[in-house]
């Protein structure tokens, strides 16, 4: 009668796995047994399982610590097994499965694969990484107003990338310690297609925002865009990292993307005074051929104002002491 | 011999007459002069000080607006005190005041009918000698001799220039002729012995309508006076010559009227700069107080070319972008007087011009006004790759009217050469 017995981790994390043919399975620190754990609260003789001929049996071999069911509630001395029962010895757990036992049904390995080993590929990495840094570095040429050379955007456009590159490591390395793939340039792939995703995202927010007038209502839709895109990036990160179930992985891309978009706007929101002086407006810029509606006239632009007038009007009778 | 004796006489007599003069100004009008003090209830010490002189034989005083603007704004925080020569102290009520001429009358017991300064009927001449009296930090009467010099010209509210060492804590105070009669209060100093009236006419003027009709109300009483000043100020620069003069390749409006005076600036000089630049920076050199960091009545209009001297036209319109960022309104108010702004952006073609713009307008009210608002606008040119008109303007207390009909001919006046 044949008999699976598995070590696993506090998470239930598969560490070790024996199977055996025979009835009697002894378990402790000594090297004599049939399962030998390192646990020093685990003594040398610790437990046997034992087939009496109808069913298999824990038996406890007075060890100072027992042994217990049900995450250390329970006793397991004389208890009848049953298949995926986890037993708690020491400071370490056992899991005891038959034969019989069923396994999940298999997964099918989407086209979506291919495309995620796509990212790892060379080619593909380099060029996403060379595309973001001289983007960046581009960004700091045309923000600064003098004169500059190829070294002093270099180094600001190299540190930036290295410290993007963060994000994916700290993800592998989780993906790693949690006993998974760390598949390290294939988050890094992900990540930095995604940075230059965002770029993209940028340019459409900002053709936007220069060529719409504030009497638009629908000019804030392009937010949703770079929170879109950072919802893909965890959820990849996730699925490439760790084996979730899709609910799971929906939750965590979710919780993480609400983490971001909430705090950054509560770090906004916190740092605003009471009462501002200065005007908050719209004055996003583009050169002229990025123009592309309609100019208003005078005339309409006067009138729309009378909108704003209103508006004050009644602030300045609320808040009235 | 004998000539020159008299010539020495005579002129020791002419020294002799001033001090004399003043001597005798001081003793005949002393009684009828006192500092003005504003107590602050709360610690029961004086918080601004200024001085005033009685105008009716009844205990009408005239001052300064400025002096009470604290009791105007926030009654029940102050009262208003008088102290006379003799050193005695009594409440003052506020009656009436002109926020536009810095002028304010308040009311004191008398017992029987004291005496009081009269107000001039005609004007002084230029050059003639006149007697500055006040209370000036706190130290006592004094009387301050100087020369009438005129009005100010770049005024939009008559001001006489007075070259006199008119120092603080003597506003309020009059100004009197050698006949002892009032011709004009003191206000306001620019130091080194230049200081600034405000003309009798005015005094008279708020006299004569406290007579026909008291006010109930100081609030409604001031903001009918700021929205007559605010439609009298846009509606002579509306109908002034708005002349058209060059700024690089931009043309900007300058407006043809003395009160408003303009300056201008370039960066031609500096060879390594990435941008040619030129300003122009037209302004309204007065305001109205109204009360601690509360100010109303400005403008202020900003006109900015741009050059590029080799970029590309992305970097241009990158680097040109912080000349504007940081545009702030030209008064001062403070949160219990002004709600925040409120803008609205555009792209704007003005009909017959050449010129597009990103035009950007904002508002705030006034909490205590409800007529008036604080204006601002930016314009920036959007249709040149290497070139870059900016037009800016900020105007403080005006009508929804005054403000759209000067926003309106401002955007129109603006354009490429």
């Amino acid at each position: 009668m044949e008999i699976i017995i598995e070590e696993i981790s506090r998470g239930h994390k598969l560490i070790g796995r024996h199977k055996f043919a025979q009835s009697s399975v002894n378990i402790g620190r000594g090297y004599h047994s049939d399962i030998i754990l390192a646990d020093p609260h685990v003594c040398a003789e610790h437990l046997t399982i034992k087939h009496d001929g109808e069913s298999w049996r824990v038996i406890d071999q007075d060890s100072i610590n027992g042994c217990f069911l049900d995450d250390g509630k329970k006793t397991a001395n004389g208890h009848i097994i049953r298949s995926g029962d986890v037993i708690t010895i020491g400071k370490s757990q056992i899991r005891v499965i038959f034969p019989h036992h069923p396994v999940d049904t298999s997964i099918t390995l989407s086209p979506f694969e291919n495309l995620i080993n796509l990212t790892k590929h060379p080619v593909t990495l380099i060029t996403n990484i060379a595309i973001f840094a001289l983007l960046t570095g581009w960004i700091f040429y045309l923000n600064n107003p003098k004169e500059v050379n190829f070294t002093q955007l270099f180094v600001p456009a190299i540190g930036l990338t290295l410290m993007f590159t963060i994000w994916p490591a700290l993800v592998s390395l989780v993906s790693h310690l949690t006993k998974n793939d760390a598949r390290v340039f294939t988050q890094i792939g992900i990540c930095f297609i995604f940075y230059n995703l965002t770029w993209v995202t940028d340019f459409i927010e900002n053709l936007v925002r220069f060529n719409t007038s504030s009497q638009f209502p629908l000019t804030n839709i392009v937010i949703l865009l770079p929170i879109a895109l950072a919802f893909c990036l965890f959820w990849l990160n996730c699925y490439v990292g760790f084996h979730m179930s899709n609910k799971r992985r929906l939750l965590t891309a979710v919780g993480l993307t609400l983490l971001i978009v909430g705090g950054t706007n509560v770090i906004k929101y916190s740092k605003k005074p009471d009462f501002t002086v200065k005007p908050q407006f719209d004055s996003t810029l583009m050169t002229p051929n990025f123009m592309v509606t309609q100019s208003n006239s005078v005339d309409d632009f006067i009138n729309d104002s009378s909108k704003l007038f209103t508006d004050v009007r009644k602030a300045a009778k609320e808040k009235k002491k | 011999m004998k000539g020159l004796v008299s010539l020495l006489l005579i002129f020791f007599s002419c020294i002799s007459t001033a001090t004399e003069q003043a001597e005798v100004i001081f003793k005949q009008l002393a009684p009828s002069l006192y500092q003005i003090r504003l107590i602050d209830k709360a610690s029961g010490e004086k918080s601004s000080i200024g001085s005033g002189f009685q105008i009716t034989a009844d205990g009408l005083i005239a001052t300064n607006y400025h002096v009470i603007s604290g009791y105007a704004r926030h009654p029940e925080k102050y009262k208003i005190e008088y102290l006379d020569d003799q050193g005695n102290r009594a409440a003052l009520t506020l009656k009436s005041v002109d926020v536009i001429n810095d002028l304010a009358l308040v009311q004191r017991e008398v017992s029987e009918p004291m005496a009081y300064f009269s107000i001039a009927d005609k004007v002084p001449s230029k050059g003639e000698e006149l007697f500055s009296l006040g209370n000036p930090h706190d130290l006592g009467m004094i009387v301050v001799p100087g020369t009438y010099n005129g009005l100010k010209k770049e005024s939009f509210n008559d001001r006489i220039h007075f070259t006199g060492s008119v120092n603080s804590g003597m506003s309020g105070g009059p100004v009197v002729n050698k006949y002892s009669k009032v011709v004009g209060i003191n206000v306001a100093t620019s130091g080194n012995q230049i200081g600034f009236l405000v003309p009798h006419q005015k005094l008279a003027a708020l006299f004569n309508s406290y007579q026909q009709s008291q006010t109930t109300n100081i609030d409604q009483q001031m903001a009918q006076q700021l929205e007559q000043n605010q439609a009298k100020l846009i509606n002579t620069i509306l109908n002034s010559d708005w002349q058209l003069k060059k700024l690089g390749n931009g043309v900007i409006p300058t407006v043809d009227v003395p009160f408003i005076r303009c300056w201008g600036e370039s960066n031609a000089d500096k060879a390594e700069a990435l941008l040619m630049v030129a300003v122009a920076n037209c302004s309204l050199d007065e305001n109205t107080y109204i009360a601690g960091n509360f100010f109303t009545g400005s403008m202020e209009m900003d006109f900015q070319y741009m050059q590029a001297k080799k970029l590309s036209d992305t970097k241009f319109y990158q680097l040109f972008q912080r000349r504007f960022s940081r545009v702030m309104p030209g008064n001062k108010a403070g949160k219990d007087d002004v709600t925040e702004f409120e803008c609205q952006h555009d792209i704007v073609m003005p009909e017959q011009q050449n010129i597009q713009t990103k035009s950007i307008f904002c508002t705030r009210a006034y909490k205590s006004f409800s007529n008036l608002y604080d204006i601002l606008y930016l314009g920036i040119s959007i249709d040149k790759t290497d070139q870059a008109l900016i037009s800016h303007f900020t105007v403080a207390g005006v009508t929804q009217q005054s403000a759209q009909s000067f926003t309106k001919k401002f955007m129109e006046s603006v354009s490429w050469k």
